[in-house]
């Protein structure tokens, strides 16, 4: 988390800067006691319950009464009026949707089943129609919805919010996909990788909370990572950092569909182990390789084990590059949990610069499978800017749902 | 899903159906293994019903076998289809409207304990049945009436899980449904294969298909006119297959033969 000094100046515009920074703490992590978010903001607790007390009484934050470690604490959250947001995860065979509010609490989701090689026209329409639905199911109304994260499993450039490598996602990577959506339902959309958005979802609420620098790594169809740096995700000038599936481990190998040959994932992704299989347990699904491995399946178990290893020392250059304190791995393959998290980490702990401050951990995402929506979900409420008047008129905090 | 040497759940061979002048089915054949979702389309007539309703045992063949567990077997009514592991949800659902969800699911097969009838029993099993499939229908005691067309579609698809069926068969189960309604019974229709069921699954609808099936069997004019890969068939394979246009790899081998000169 991180630290910042208020702003210099007037007693006003210092006491402003502090309302401010408590508001984007609440927002940034959902719910905290007030204990918590004087330690995160390095406010004194004293100006922390000021604080609270104003917004509360303007309507931006609700309080109730919890429990920390055995002893009754304030919890502060958003006030729900302020507004809904959706998470959309666009994967390559599920749609995944989550609506929630700015305490990052879900309050409706869906999941869509989809063919593989999906077209963009028809899987953005559904994307459409299912926020609708999601927000007339919970009673409200588009208005109340005040952004819409969207992760997509290729890189994207943050700056246009499209595909930036060509070949990844054929059809995709030229159409603009947010300004398709936000045409559609008048609300401003964000795009983001995938294994983004998890590193966010992970980094705000999940596995790396505590660390300032984690690595998100998303084992699925395809293989990602996401780098949380000092508290913010790292993309790169075209969105092409952390993308782990391209690093080259086979020589020559394979060709990739980014073009070059012996990428991760000609290796680890879900052709790859479904090839593998196939002559000995038939055609299956990556769904059915994860389940059985879970189910004890030796076969499967040893694809997916042989997976962990190799993604296990593409995450270890990764880590050397970085030198996070925590590598959370997701995605689907990560279901079968100790079959896939023991050799990437032996493999990770091999090959690792070894220092004196701290070993780096690798753990499961708290999140699990949702992860990666729920970070679409945090990415558009982090965007969203909320007006605050909590001087003036103190009624007219509403919904600000600007671009 | 299958491994190369299982014996399918269940076989159709050489099916035939004459309804005076109209051959309505030519010398299908048919295979559905367990954990297994296979889709069955075609346009309009082209017998996708006519195979539903011989696996249900509402048609009986003129010609051809059918095989469960590689033991030939035959189907004359929908309860000999029904002791045989085999469930059937048609278009038309065939739900009563003024039953709650539990009466709904077991109706015409009620369980009793002595002479009681065992409502309690009943509406365990109907919560775990819908548990199963992850429905979101609020409760087991709510009038039918209440729900909506997709929630129906659920209670349809849960009906068939009552008696531990092997074989589930839908015909158009998402056809005239919303998208979100549409989710749920693609979500239903994984959640069947993954408790290991074979389903045949009957569809207009390619991205329906596409996203829930392993194998996709075309039908034309009664015919096989095709077989696929759900997973790496392209979207115009299965058009030009249904409508018996030439397919995209005989286009594609027609491109690259040398131009006379």
């Amino acid at each position: 988390m991180s630290r910042r000094a208020p702003a210099a100046g007037s007693q006003s515009s210092l006491r402003d800067a502090n309302r401010n920074l408590v508001v984007e703490t609440v927002k940034r992590y959902g719910g905290l006691t007030q204990v918590e978010l004087s330690e995160a903001t390095g406010l004194s607790q004293a100006t922390v319950s000021t604080i609270v007390r104003e917004l509360l009484a303007a309507g931006v934050v609700d309080t109730a009464t919890t429990t920390r470690s055995g002893r009754r604490a304030q919890m502060v959250t958003l006030a729900r009026r302020v507004g809904l947001a959706a998470g959309v995860q666009i994967g390559h065979r599920h749609l995944r949707l989550v609506l929630g509010d700015f305490s990052h609490q879900v309050i409706a989701e869906q999941t869509l089943p989809l063919p593989a090689d999906h077209r963009v026209d028809t899987s953005l329409d559904r994307v459409a129609l299912l926020v609708v639905d999601l927000v007339e199911r919970v009673g409200a109304s588009l208005d109340d919805v005040v952004g819409l994260g969207v992760g997509l499993p290729a890189p994207v450039d943050a700056s246009t919010g499209m595909v930036s490598v060509r070949g990844i996602m054929p059809g995709w990577d030229t159409v603009h996909i947010g300004q398709v959506l936000s045409k559609r339902l008048g609300r401003p959309v964000y795009v983001d990788n995938d294994a983004n958005l998890g590193a966010i979802a992970e980094s705000t609420l999940g596995a790396a909370r505590q660390y300032s620098d984690s690595v998100f790594v998303r084992a699925s169809y395809g293989t990602g990572a996401g780098i949380v740096i000092n508290g913010q995700v790292h993309r790169g000038v075209a969105g092409t950092a952390g993308e782990i599936g391209h690093v080259q481990v086979a020589f020559p190998g394979e060709l990739c569909r980014c073009g070059n040959r012996g990428c991760l994932d000609t290796v680890v992704g879900a052709s790859a182990l479904i090839d593998r299989l196939r002559v000995s347990s038939g055609p299956l699904a990556l769904r059915d390789v994860v389940q059985r491995a879970i189910d004890g399946d030796e076969r499967c178990g040893k694809v997916v084990a042989e997976a962990g290893a190799m993604i296990g020392m593409v995450v270890a250059g990764l880590g050397v590059a970085v030198n996070p304190q925590l590598v959370v791995v997701g995605g689907e393959l990560a279901e079968t949990g100790e079959l896939l998290l023991r050799p990437l980490r032996e493999a990770v702990r091999r090959n690792v610069l070894l220092n004196q401050i701290a070993p780096l951990e690798v753990v499961a995402a708290s999140l699990g499978s949702r992860a990666e929506v729920i970070g679409a979900l945090v990415l558009a409420l982090q965007s969203t800017a909320l007006p605050l008047r909590v001087d003036d008129d103190q009624a007219a905090v509403g919904v600000g749902a600007t671009q | 899903m299958s491994t190369a040497n299982d014996v399918p759940l269940l076989s159709l061979r050489g099916l035939g159906k004459r309804f005076g002048a109209v051959e309505a089915l030519v010398d299908v054949d048919l295979d559905v293994y367990a954990h297994e979702v296979v889709a069955l389309v075609g346009d309009n007539g082209a017998g996708k019903s006519t195979v539903a309703k011989m696996i249900s045992g509402v048609l009986v063949p003129d010609t051809g076998l059918i095989e469960i567990d590689g033991e030939t077997v035959t189907i004359p009514t929908p309860i000999a289809a029904h002791a045989l592991g085999i469930a059937t949800v048609f278009q038309e659902l065939a739900l009563a409207d003024n039953l709650d969800v539990t009466s709904n699911l077991f109706l015409g097969r009620e369980l009793h304990r002595g002479r009681v009838r065992d409502d309690e029993t009943m509406e365990q099993i109907a919560r775990k049945v819908l548990r199963d499939l992850n429905s979101r229908i609020p409760s087991v005691k709510s009038p039918l009436s209440t729900l909506s067309k997709g929630q129906r579609q659920s209670v349809a698809i849960a009906r068939t899980l009552i008696g531990r069926p092997r074989i589930v068969v839908l015909d158009e189960p998402t056809a005239a449904l919303s998208v979100s309604q549409t989710a749920e019974v693609l979500t239903h229709i994984e959640r069947l294969r993954d408790l290991g069921l074979g389903v045949v699954l009957i569809s207009h609808n390619m991205n329906d298909v596409r996203a829930v099936s392993d194998r996709i069997i075309v039908l034309r004019h009664g015919r096989n006119n095709g077989e696929f890969d759900a997973a790496t068939v392209s979207h115009e394979a299965i058009l030009a297959a249904i409508t018996g246009a030439p397919s995209t790899r005989e286009l594609d081998s027609r491109a690259f033969l040398p131009t006379p000169h």
